[in-house]
C-alpha cells in the first residue's frame, strides 16, 4: 500500500488526538503576510488590463489569458500556504486531484452541447436571437446567413 | 495448550487511521472536494454559456463597478490573512489574540457581502433581476418589447387621465408618457409599413437606448477613444449615437466595447435614461444576453454569497469560544472552508468583472 505520508513523525499518527499531527507545519507569520501582499499585488495586475495603463489595447485574449494566469497564481498561493497544502503529507493529493478532474470533465461536457450551441444555430434562430443578423437587418430575406456554416438541413 | 494460551491472551490490535489526519480535518476536505466540483459546475456553466452566447452585455451595461470587484477581493483576500493569524495565535495558546483576529475576520466577512448587497441593489433598482416577476429586461428591440412598453405607458397614463383634479406634476408626467407614446406610434408604423427594411427596428432601438442608454453602444462616440476606433470617422453633421444605433440594429454580433473608454464616462460608465431620469416611470428595458446573464451572476454569486454567510455563522459561534490550543483543530477546520470561499472569488471575479 502507498505510503500517503512523507513525514515519518506521522507514522505513529493518533486520529483521535487533535493537536498530534499539525506540530511542525505551516510557515512562519512572516510567510503568510507576504503570501497576502503577493496576493494583493496579483489581483491588482488583473485590475490593470482594465486601466488605460494596460499596454496591449484592447486585445481580448490578452487580456484573458493575463488574468486567467494571475488567477491561477493566486490560488495556488491560497491552496499551498493558506490551506497548508504545502506542508501536507501525500493524501492531500487522493482528495483535491480526483475532484479537479471531475470539474473538468464537467465543464468539457458541457461545451458541445451548451458551449458550440449558436455555432450551427438556423437562421430563422438566429433572427429572433438578441441582435438581427447583418443581412436580415439589411433587408435580405431568405438569404442564408453563412451559408458555409448551415449544413443543409440542419435546425436546431 | 496452545489455544488456551491465545484465548488468554489475546493479540494486541492497534488502530491504524487511513489517512494521517484528524477524522474533522478529513471530512472538512472530503466536503471541499464535493464543493470544488458543485462550484466548478456553475463557473464551467457560466463559462460555457457565456462564450457561446450570441450577445453579452458588457459590464457597465448591467451596473457591475469593476473597482467594487477589486476591493471586495482585497477584503476577502485580508479576511484570509486574519484567519491563519487567529490560528496560529491558537496554536500558541493566545486565546484573546486569536478572537481578536476571528472577529476582524467577521468584519471583513460583513463587509464583503455589504459590499455585494450594494451592487445587488444597483441591479434591482435597474429592473435587473434573474426572472419574472420583477426582471424588466428584453433581449432585443422588437414587436414585443414595443408591446411591452405600451403596456407599461398605458399602466402609468391610463390612473393620471382619469384624474379629475391633476396637479401640474401630474400633467408633466403625461406629457413624458405622450412623448413616448408617439416615439413607439413611429416605430410601429415604420414596421408595419416597411417590415423588410431595417428602418422600424432602428426607430425602436432608439427608443430602447433612450429608455435605457447601453454604455457598450455609446462608449464607442467618446472623444478620448483608443487609436483603433479612429477608423469610424463619423462625420461632423451626422448623430454619432444615431450612426451607432443603426449600426448596432444591422450588426450581427454584439458591438464591443473598449474597457478603457468605458471608465472615462461619468458615474463610472453608466449613462442616465428615461428610467434614470424619471424613477416612476419603470420602463421595460433592452439588453441583448441580459436574461442569461442576471440569471448567471445571480445564481453563481448567490451561491458564494450562501457561502459566506455560513463562514461568518461559524466566525460567530468561535467568538462565544475560549480559542485556546484545544480550538486550534476548528480554527482550521473553519479556516480551511473560508480559504475555499475566497478561492472561488478569486476566480469570479475576473470571469464577471473584467472578462
Amino acid at each position: 500500500m502507498a505510503n500517503l505520508s512523507h513525514d515519518p513523525a506521522h507514522q505513529s499518527f493518533d486520529a483521535s488526538d487533535p493537536h498530534s499531527v499539525e506540530h511542525g507545519h505551516g510557515g512562519s507569520i512572516r510567510t503568510y503576510v507576504m503570501v497576502a501582499l503577493a496576493l494583493v499585488f496579483l489581483t491588482a495586475c488583473s485590475y490593470w488590463t482594465y486601466t488605460p495603463f494596460w499596454p496591449f489595447g484592447d486585445n481580448v485574449a490578452i487580456k484573458r489569458t493575463w488574468m486567467m494566469a494571475v488567477s491561477c497564481t493566486k490560488a495556488m498561493l491560497v491552496i499551498l500556504f493558506f490551506m497548508h497544502l504545502k506542508w501536507e503529507a501525500n493524501w492531500k493529493w487522493v482528495l483535491t486531484v480526483p475532484a479537479s478532474m471531475m470539474s473538468l470533465l464537467l465543464v468539457l461536457a458541457l461545451v458541445p452541447d451548451v458551449g458550440r450551441r449558436m455555432n450551427y444555430a438556423s437562421r430563422e434562430r438566429l433572427i429572433n436571437s438578441a441582435q438581427q443578423p447583418e443581412r436580415e437587418a439589411a433587408g435580405k430575406p431568405g438569404t442564408a446567413l453563412r451559408p458555409a456554416e448551415h449544413p443543409v438541413g440542419e435546425k436546431h | 495448550m496452545s489455544d488456551h494460551s491465545h484465548s488468554a491472551h489475546p493479540p494486541k490490535l492497534e488502530y491504524q487511521p487511513a489517512l494521517p489526519i484528524p477524522n474533522g480535518k478529513l471530512c472538512l476536505w472530503l466536503f471541499l472536494s464535493t464543493e470544488i466540483m458543485f462550484f466548478a459546475g456553475l463557473i464551467g456553466a457560466y463559462i460555457v454559456l457565456r462564450f457561446g452566447a450570441a450577445a453579452w452585455p458588457s459590464t457597465h451595461d448591467v451596473h457591475l463597478v469593476e473597482l467594487m470587484g477589486a476591493i471586495n477581493t482585497a477584503v476577502l483576500i485580508g479576511s484570509s490573512i486574519t484567519v491563519v493569524l487567529a490560528l496560529e495565535a491558537a496554536k500558541q495558546n493566545n486565546a484573546s489574540l486569536a478572537k481578536g483576529w476571528i472577529v476582524l475576520t467577521l468584519a471583513l466577512g460583513s463587509i464583503f457581502l455589504g459590499v455585494k448587497a450594494f451592487e445587488y441593489r444597483a441591479k434591482f433598482s435597474h429592473g435587473i433581476y434573474p426572472g419574472l416577476p420583477h426582471s424588466q429586461i428584453y433581449e432585443s428591440a422588437n414587436v414585443n418589447y414595443a408591446a411591452a412598453v405600451r403596456q407599461r405607458v398605458a399602466e402609468l397614463k391610463n390612473p393620471l387621465a382619469a384624474k379629475e383634479n391633476r396637479t401640474e406634476e401630474d400633467d408633466a408626467q403625461i406629457q413624458v408618457l405622450d412623448s413616448i407614446a408617439a416615439e413607439l406610434d413611429a416605430a410601429e408604423k415604420l414596421l408595419r409599413d416597411k417590415p423588410e427594411a431595417p428602418d422600424g427596428r432602428v426607430a425602436l432601438l432608439r427608443l430602447a437606448d433612450r429608455i435605457y442608454p447601453r454604455a457598450s453602444v455609446h462608449a464607442l462616440h467618446d472623444g478620448n477613444m483608443h487609436d483603433e476606433l479612429e477608423h469610424l470617422k463619423i462625420e461632423d453633421d451626422q448623430d454619432p449615437l444615431e450612426e451607432e444605433i443603426e449600426k448596432a440594429a444591422s450588426a450581427a454580433t454584439p458591438v464591443l466595447t473598449l474597457a478603457s473608454a468605458e471608465t472615462s464616462n461619468a458615474d463610472a460608465g453608466h449613462l442616465v435614461g428615461l428610467n434614470d431620469q424619471y424613477p416612476w416611470l419603470q420602463l421595460p428595458i433592452m439588453i441583448p444576453g441580459g436574461n442569461t446573464w442576471a440569471s448567471t451572476y445571480f445564481l453563481v454569486t448567490g451561491f458564494h454569497a450562501i457561502h459566506v454567510i455560513v463562514g461568518l455563522i461559524a466566525f460567530g459561534l468561535l467568538c462565544t469560544k475560549t480559542l485556546n490550543a484545544a480550538y486550534s483543530g476548528v480554527i482550521e477546520n473553519v479556516g480551511l472552508y473560508w480559504h475555499f470561499v475566497d478561492l472561488v472569488w478569486i476566480f469570479l471575479f475576473p470571469l464577471l468583472y473584467l472578462f
